[in-house]
């Protein structure tokens, strides 16, 4: 058993022998209370989500899973496919499943997908990953001091985020996956 | 770097406009002790530690632990109890132990304002008028307050509202809540407080739909839920204490301050024995704190998070834009490069 604070995006919970895949989750501390962790999970057999708080302090069934190393091949109309390292053998995530992290994929990066049973549950992204800036303003003279430090910039792998004013077009930069925040000049 | 210069001036301007209108309706602004021995006593909060070191103690030690304040409502109701009205509070607060989740730093801006002979209309008045009165000044660009009235609702109606049961039953009766939480499919272990059933169908259903319309003040709370408000007086099945709720914020928490020094005393012991259970550092009651309460008298006091108002209206989406430099980024980062 577990403590709800590991709970993670991704991660497996068994309850009453059902599974239950975690969409979302988010700590919460109501103030005048004991600690929470909100999550929204997801049956893995139907599909149904559902919204459920565990306390901090509770301990939760999270399910054992088998991590294997993959390369993002492709996406197209059935999702993310990805090649097991090891054994050349290909496995297809939907959009739904693999969501918002979807942006940061580029071909042939190595990542690590949670399987249960044989099927894709979850996708772990290198936590800091380089990007190669394609489109951005040119810092104009005077934007510091009206206090524009950032600026929108659009990098290869087609998403925008925010950089320090003076990144040009063509620099690469390390961006946190977790956050989607910028961290540095690559 | 995720600092935004643009809304770390609108932070000081919005802090600026607090101030204006608190001090153009004769509250006069404390600046109480952030250093104090003897902090909240609050089971689920937790204050970071620290030793004080002077020559200047006259007994025979040379050093006594001290804490930072949670919130400095201790000594505002000690400063009503001598007679002032209409004070009011604006700087940090710290907190540990808390997630750096983008809504929480362990260092924040806290606003906290007392009147003397007031009560939770008075609180909710102050509360809207101040809002709009900033949101005005500022011509704020990240939210849209719009004229009609904040919502008022009861935490019986919202219960009844969205999750279609009926509290009033359910309230001291831990096994009649049980049967509802389990229902609701939650979780329900045999360590779970009626206050943790509470929040597990509180949390999922009824505070994400909150303010997320018209801002809503949710008010009238059970009773055990309200470590320092009064009972109400029509009702002591529920207690006095109010919290606003805009866009994904929680913004204030306020009461009608208890002051009833023997009531005070019990639920600080109620609050020490659970300390103790959850395993927590305990510490003496505040001794000076608990005899001035008689002489507050009927005073109310709003709780109100100065840089979640911030993130609201420059449309923040993570407290990290709007602090210089926010804990995580001050040590985090760090910490997984082997910095620290």
């Amino acid at each position: 058993m577990s403590s709800p604070s590991e709970i993670k995006k991704g991660c497996v919970i068994r309850d009453n022998n059902e599974l239950w895949v975690v969409t979302e989750f988010q700590h919460i501390n109501p103030g005048k209370g004991a600690a929470f962790v909100r999550t929204r999970v997801k049956n893995a057999k139907t599909g149904r989500s559902l919204e459920r708080t565990y306390k901090v302090s509770e301990s939760v069934d999270l399910v054992d899973m088998e991590y294997r190393n993959m390369q993002y091949l492709y996406h197209d109309s059935t999702g993310y496919t990805f090649m097991d390292s090891a054994n050349y053998e290909q496995v297809t995530m939907s959009d739904d499943d693999v969501g918002d992290q979807g942006k940061y994929l580029k071909e042939s990066l190595d990542v690590t997908l949670s399987m249960y049973e044989g099927n894709p549950i979850a996708l772990q992204m290198p936590r800091k990953m380089k990007f190669k800036i394609i489109e951005t303003m040119p810092a104009v003279k005077g934007d510091t001091a009206s206090g524009n430090v950032t600026k929108e910039a659009k990098v290869d792998a087609g998403f925008t985020v925010r950089v320090p004013i003076f990144m040009k077009e063509g620099e690469e930069i390390i961006v946190n996956t977790d956050t989607g925040e910028y961290v540095e000049r690559a | 770097m995720n600092m935004d210069l643009e809304k770390i001036k609108t932070r000081s301007v919005i802090v600026k406009l607090i101030r204006r209108w608190f001090d153009e309706r004769g509250f006069l602004e404390m600046h109480t002790p952030r250093l104090v021995g003897l902090p909240g006593q609050e089971p689920h909060l937790d204050p970071f530690w620290t030793e004080v070191f002077t020559p200047s103690l006259t007994a025979h030690r040379s050093s006594f632990p001290a804490a930072l304040i949670t919130s400095p409502e201790y000594m505002m109701k000690r400063l009503l109890a001598e007679g002032l009205d209409k004070i009011y509070d604006l700087g940090p607060c710290f907190r540990n132990n808390e997630p750096w989740d983008g809504t929480h730093d362990p260092e924040f801006l806290m606003l906290e304002w007392y009147r003397c002979e007031a009560g939770l209309e008075d609180l909710m008045c102050d509360t809207e008028e101040m809002i709009r009165f900033v949101f005005h000044e500022l011509r704020a660009t990240g939210y849209t307050l719009r004229t009609e009235p904040f919502r008022r609702l009861t935490v019986e109606e919202a219960w009844r509202e969205y999750s279609r049961i009926e509290l009033a039953p359910l309230l001291e009766n831990r096994e009649a809540m049980a049967k509802v939480v389990k229902e609701h499919n939650q979780t329900v272990l045999p360590g779970d407080s009626w206050d943790d059933l509470f929040f597990k169908i509180f949390l999922s259903e009824i505070e994400p739909c909150l303010g997320k319309k018209v801002p809503t003040f949710l008010y009238c709370y059970p009773a055990n839920m309200a470590a320092l408000a009064r009972k109400s007086v029509d009702d002591p099945r529920w207690a006095e204490r109010v919290e606003l709720y805009i866009g994904d914020f929680e913004l204030a928490n306020g009461f009608a301050e208890l002051s009833d020094s023997i009531e005070q005393r019990a639920r600080f012991e109620e609050e020490r024995i659970l300390r103790h259970k959850l395993g927590k550092k305990i510490w003496n009651f505040d001794e000076r704190f608990l005899s001035s309460l008689s002489k507050m008298g009927n005073a109310a006091g709003m709780a109100f998070g100065v840089d979640r108002l911030v993130m609201l209206l420059t449309g923040a989406k993570s407290i990290n834009e709007i602090l210089p430099e926010s804990a995580r980024e001050r040590f985090e980062e760090q910490l997984l490069d082997g910095r620290l």
